[in-house]
């Protein structure tokens, strides 16, 4: 293998650098949307409308079972068959989004459970409706606990957005290969891409940790 | 006699083959302290469940202030209730439970406005004065701001009679208060309870083991077995002389263990 320092550093590193921030703004609004669809999701699941529960428990089994990258060729090449087009971007946030919203319902369900039944068993005896049940007591107990699988599947998230590459976001994976097509040099571009995945991600585990920190120390201090 | 405060009227609960309330007939009073007492795993806590709507009954009927809960009138006859009516009845209830069941995410003073705020639609000005005067009543006004974590057993429990009081019922219900405490934090939540049974005119209704504390404060004794109420009475006279040869034995178990 050979390896030139000054391609790596003049040619590659800044094309790397403006693919990294599509990189991060995917991960962000991908995990943003899992999050803010994966919590309406479970509420529905568990709720006490049988059908729409059982309907729901359906979606989710199935964007759980059905590879991602299926999901995004999917999104991408059939959305626009029914008049909707989207810029691949879009496409990609909404496929990750997705996929991740059905991942994070079950964690949510598991936080949702592991609340004890006298919190539920104390607003009913206080004749809090349940909205104010849910807002109040079981999402503010259900959250702390779940924080670390949240952040765990930010970090997953992060490590997934190559895929986008083949449907030509212009993530650091795309850049890298774009690279390697028009100069006939792959060392560089990849080994690249992975060590700044590499450092994103120890930087983005580090953060998921204090955020657990501060979470825990609200809570049980 | 006066509309009893609370009826069960041939109330029936079973969890599967299990008949743990069996046509359980109570009446009590408006003001009346009744202990409920047995053996454990009788299923006498299930009396106060249902009554606060925790567990769904299988039969009968449960009146309150002579309005039946978990049903409701229409024209003459009585048809299941409405959430609206059964919240409107449940209201009249507090409960404390054996397992505190405070909200460890809220201070003590968010336990006991919370529910009068969002429940009864207080302004939060009058619900924090009103849970600070029951703070101060229960003796825990130094500790309104303190998470139920940083309290012992006994004072959580009493944040919890101050959170139940909050919502200024006219029923208490004690499930087995005192029975998840450390004995020396006992006396101070039996103390509250007694202040409380003396100088209010709330209807109580206590699950316990302590039967020095059922025979002191009560105005009744229960003795629950088998789904059913098998032998009440002024509590001196059921303590030194039970009627039934079951009361007579668990008595005879209870006091010499105790």
């Amino acid at each position: 293998m050979n390896w030139d320092w000054t391609f790596a550093i003049h040619t590659v590193m800044p094309r790397l650098l403006s693919g990294i921030i599509t990189t991060i703004e995917v991960t962000i609004l991908a995990f943003l949307l899992a999050v803010l669809l994966g919590l309406p999701l479970m509420l529905l699941r568990v709720g006490k409308n049988r059908s729409i529960s059982v309907i729901v428990g359906e979606i989710v089994e199935f964007l759980r079972s059905t590879p991602l990258l299926v999901q995004i060729f999917f999104l991408f090449y059939l959305l626009p068959e029914v008049g909707i087009t989207l810029p691949p971007f879009a496409t990609g946030v909404l496929a990750i989004g997705v996929y991740y919203a059905a991942l994070c319902s079950e964690v949510f369900r598991a936080g949702f459970e592991a609340v004890p039944r006298g919190q539920w068993e104390a607003c009913t005896a206080l004749n809090l409706g349940r909205y104010r049940t849910m807002r109040d007591v079981i999402i503010p107990q259900m959250l702390p606990p779940i924080v670390p699988s949240l952040g765990n599947y930010l970090i997953v998230i992060f490590k997934e957005t190559p895929l986008l590459s083949f449907v030509a976001v212009a993530e650091m994976m795309q850049a890298a290969k774009l690279i390697g097509a028009e100069f006939y040099r792959f060392s560089e571009a990849i080994t690249l891409t992975g060590l700044l995945f590499l450092i994103l991600s120890l930087i983005c585990a580090a953060l998921v940790r204090w955020v657990e920190f501060i979470v825990n120390r609200r809570i049980y201090r | 006699m006066k509309t009893p405060k609370i009826r069960f009227d041939k109330v029936t609960k079973r969890y599967g083959e299990l008949t743990v309330l069996d046509s359980l007939d109570l009446d009590i009073a408006p003001g009346e302290v009744v202990a409920v007492i047995g053996p454990s795993g009788s299923g006498k806590t299930t009396v106060l469940r249902v009554l606060m709507t925790l567990e769904r009954i299988n039969e009968g009927v449960i009146w309150i202030d002579g309005e039946p809960m978990n049903r409701m009138r229409q024209g003459d006859a009585l048809v299941p209730a409405s959430q609206a009516h059964v919240r409107k009845l449940r209201s009249k209830i507090g409960m404390v439970f054996q397992s505190f069941n405070l909200f460890p995410h809220m201070t003590v003073l968010g336990n006991c406005i919370e529910a009068p705020i969002h429940s009864l639609g207080l302004p939060r000005a009058e619900a924090e004065a009103r849970a600070e005067g029951l703070l101060a009543k229960v003796g825990l006004a130094d500790k309104r701001n303190h998470y139920p974590s940083q309290l012992s057993g006994g004072q959580q429990q009493r944040v919890a009679i101050a959170r139940a009081l909050a919502m200024q019922p006219e029923i208490l219900l004690f499930d087995e208060p005192t029975s998840a405490l450390d004995p020396e934090m006992v006396g101070e939540v039996l103390e509250v309870i007694r202040e409380l049974a003396r100088t209010h005119s709330y209807t109580m209704l206590l699950v316990t083991h302590q039967m020095g504390f059922a025979r002191e404060v009560a105005d009744r004794v229960c003795f629950f077995e088998g789904g059913k109420f098998v032998e009440q009475g002024e509590p001196n006279a059921f303590f030194t002389q039970p009627q039934s040869p079951r009361a007579a034995q668990f008595l005879s178990k209870v006091l010499q263990a105790g």
